[in-house]
């Protein structure tokens, strides 16, 4: 057990120190990077409901947003008023100090963690009663609604959409604000794995898939399903909620179908990625989202104009020949390698079966 | 675990190896090259308008290569473009102007399409002191930032239909008229109507339905029931293609009756074209048309744009093209007058730029949008089962008068 600890903490001390160079080692690379470490957040998150919980939610993509709209909006709010820098069309443009613009977008993602919570938590006791495809139907028109609604609202920018205060002038260094959103989303990115790998080695995931497996044998032994899976959904929305708030500083402009509940992207994305990588898994999604961001950037570019088509025939291909993802995969080819005991003679008895 | 590591750590640095060999080598000017980039909608809901904007491109970096290039510090230089797929989203466009820059060193950018993009890509323009000379980035929100680098050959959003409205309470004798209005919820539409707002003001005239249509535009059969009902004296659409394409198809099959029809994006949905006779008479704001006499030494008029542009790509260009060429004349024009490769001395040239082109003047606003061309209004005319587009206003450069009130559908033929 110690050895295999020691083992652990190599691999985690190089992956974080790469994290911490790679923005030097690859410094025209940061925007990239910083997307990646929100798409391993958002996949590993997706994850703990629909790969440990088996509920597939398309409604994560709503705190996503959330948490976009509200770090923008008390950045601003906190110093400025609101109602007059997103006014259509006069859109006036107020200058944020250093200090305010570090204090605004701080308080923003605090607001960004706790508002998505409690809104989970609110919808979740509403909905998470429906199982399947009604769970899933559901929550995919969350985030539509919620782009539409959003759409309306004048004093986010309504259909204008909402440009995100720029970066201090004052910091000259034009780097400076690549590295503050890569090393914020990366300090997410660990944040969230501690906690997923914390869920992992606890009781909680055990009653997530109990929830998964039987619901009803798990609810007929005693364990309040609906309780968990309401906690469970906040925990994601926590992390989503940040996810959003980083990724909307660094876009700069927030638009309320395309960039915040952007159902149709990130929200499909965040399921893609925990799929191909393996759902269920610590590292499935870690590897789905990585995998996927290194193809997205790599080919798209290389396939203009035939990149969703590869998308979808990249789908077809996780389907069909990784159901349960690369983890999954690797599991079923190399039991022994994930600790698990195999007995020769059964398995032989398998492959004459065959 | 053991296992698992050692997979990691080969998966690891198989990524950090391809990083590495991933870095480009491109540079703002290479050889004689001067790299510009742009990320286009080529899919997505943009994409029609992304291709015209392309095509516009295209055909002007071509052509100013073809007769002699840009000449600076006494040494001839080709223009060429680095494309990325923007995918119609504000999101994507922001990244990927980040990668022109970043990773394949450009030192100057052209505007992607719409309004929206724009707004998305200018944050990173700016932050990094490149200057963009955008030609399909209109709404009037982009020009109060303050931002030094960008530039618009366009004239803002909000001037496209307020001239409708100016014709419309003319034709009534100088008293207000009753306006409905539809637009799509998106950065430009929104800023045509506050033009609106704005002229409604003016006039006096009375706004009496103002619905808002979702993105993706393929229905608005709601606004043209209430239209039915309350007979507004005008009734003013935006939204992109799709936008002038539906409410056409709508408006013919549900037999709305309005005296005025004023819309945007006529030209670039092929109105007259696609529908025809059902487009007959309907206005629209453009930015540029085809009569117009202005003049240049690369495209001579306009009227040889739109030839020249028709052999290339096979139909007629719409403004969105124009603009996009014209972006590529002021780019030429400032690399001239800096001689030189500074980015700062290549964006000052740019706000002092003051030229014709066969698009109109540029003249560059202290927040980059172009002041020196005024908006024009065409109105869709047929002969027979031939229809056109006819500028109608201002009257410098009308060719025919305004048809006005639209008959009913029942005395159409």
């Amino acid at each position: 057990m110690e050895k295999v600890k020691q083992k652990d903490l190599i691999l985690y001390s190089g992956l974080i120190i790469l994290g911490l160079a790679a923005p030097y080692l690859f410094s025209a690379f940061k925007v990239q990077l910083t997307y990646l470490c929100v798409l391993i957040v958002l996949a590993m998150t997706w994850n703990l409901q629909g790969g440990e919980m088996g509920y597939n939610t398309f409604g994560n993509i709503l705190f996503y947003g959330l948490g976009m709209y509200l770090t923008a909006s008390v950045q601003v709010g906190m110093f400025f008023p609101l109602a007059e820098w997103t006014e259509s069309g006069g859109e006036k443009t107020f200058v944020h100090t250093t200090a305010q613009y570090f204090q605004g977008i701080g308080v923003g993602l605090l607001v960004a963690a706790i508002i998505p919570t409690i809104i989970a938590g609110a919808i979740g006791y509403a909905i998470l009663g429906l199982r399947g495809h009604y769970f899933a139907i559901c929550t995919l028109g969350l985030g539509i609604a919620a782009g539409e609604i959003a759409g309306g609202i004048e004093i986010i920018g309504a259909g204008q959409g909402f440009t995100t205060p720029p970066f201090p002038a004052e910091i000259v260094d034009a780097e400076a604000r690549g590295k503050f959103f890569y090393f914020l989303s990366f300090a997410l990115l660990i944040g969230t794995f501690i906690f997923v790998k914390y869920i992992y080695g606890s009781r909680f995931r055990l009653i997530l898939n109990a929830i998964r497996d039987n619901e009803d044998k798990a609810e007929a032994m005693g364990i309040q399903t609906m309780k968990y899976k309401i906690v469970g959904w906040m925990c994601s929305a926590f992390f989503c909620g940040l996810a959003g708030g980083i990724m909307g500083g660094l876009i700069g402009y927030i638009d309320s179908t395309d960039v915040a509940f952007d159902g149709r992207e990130m929200g499909v994305f965040m399921v893609l990625m925990a799929i191909l990588g393996g759902k269920g898994t610590l590292w499935g999604p870690v590897i789905g989202a990585t995998l996927f961001h290194f193809f997205k950037e790599g080919l798209w570019t290389l396939i203009l104009g035939w990149q969703y088509v590869a998308l979808g025939v990249l789908i077809v291909v996780i389907v069909v020949y990784f159901p349960e993802g690369l983890m999954g995969w690797l599991r079923e080819k190399y039991p022994e390698r994930f600790g698990e005991v195999i007995d020769e003679k059964d398995r032989k008895a398998q492959v004459e079966l065959k | 675990m053991n296992k698992i590591a050692k997979l990691f750590v080969t998966f690891i640095s198989a990524i950090t190896l391809a990083l590495v060999s991933f870095t480009s080598s491109f540079a703002k000017v290479e050889g004689e090259y001067i790299v510009l980039g742009s990320a286009i909608s080529l899919t997505g809901k943009y994409s029609s308008n992304g291709v015209h904007t392309q095509n516009g491109y295209n055909m002007a970096v071509d052509r100013i290569n073809k007769m002699g290039g840009v000449e600076v510090q006494g040494k001839k230089y080709k223009f060429e473009i680095i494309y990325y797929d923007d995918e119609s989203n504000p999101k994507r466009a922001a990244q990927l102007a980040e990668r022109l820059i970043k990773q394949d060193g450009v030192h100057y950018m052209l505007g992607p399409y719409s309004s929206g993009l724009t707004k998305a890509i200018a944050p990173v323009t700016e932050k990094y002191k490149i200057p963009m000379v955008e030609a399909n980035g209109a709404s009037r929100s982009l020009f109060t930032k303050g931002y030094k680098y960008l530039f618009a050959v366009l004239s803002p959003a909000n001037q496209y239909l307020e001239v409708a409205i100016d014709l419309a309470v003319e034709k009534n004798g100088g008293k207000g008229v009753k306006i409905a209005q539809a637009f799509e919820q998106d950065a430009f539409s929104q800023d045509v109507r506050l033009g609106i707002l704005d002229a409604a003001k003016r006039t006096g005239s009375e706004i009496i339905i103002d619905d808002k249509l979702p993105k993706e535009l393929n229905d608005m059969a709601a606004t043209l029931a209430k239209v039915k009902a309350v007979k507004p004296d005008v009734l003013v659409v935006s939204g992109h293609t799709k936008g002038a394409l539906t409410a056409i198809r709508q408006i013919s099959e549900m037999k709305v009756d309005v005296p005025m029809l004023a819309m945007t994006h006529c030209d670039a949905a092929k109105l007259s074209k696609q529908h025809g006779k059902k487009s007959e008479f309907a206005l629209c704001a453009s930015q540029w048309h085809k009569n117009l006499s202005y003049k240049d030494k690369f495209f001579g008029s306009g009227k040889k744009y739109a030839k020249d542009f028709q052999k290339e790509f096979g139909y007629d260009p719409p403004y969105q093209s124009a603009e996009s060429s014209a972006a590529l004349l002021v780019f030429k024009d400032a690399f001239e007058r800096a001689n030189s490769f500074d980015r700062d001395a290549v964006r000052d040239a740019l706000v002092d730029t003051e030229m014709q082109t066969f698009y109109g003047n540029i003249k560059f606003g202290p927040g980059g949008q172009n002041v020196a061309k005024p908006m024009i209004l065409f109105q869709v005319r047929c002969k027979g089962d031939d229809c056109e587009n006819r500028v109608v206003a201002p009257t410098k450069w009308a060719s025919d008068k305004f048809y006005h009130p639209i008959p009913k559908w029942s005395e159409r033929s």
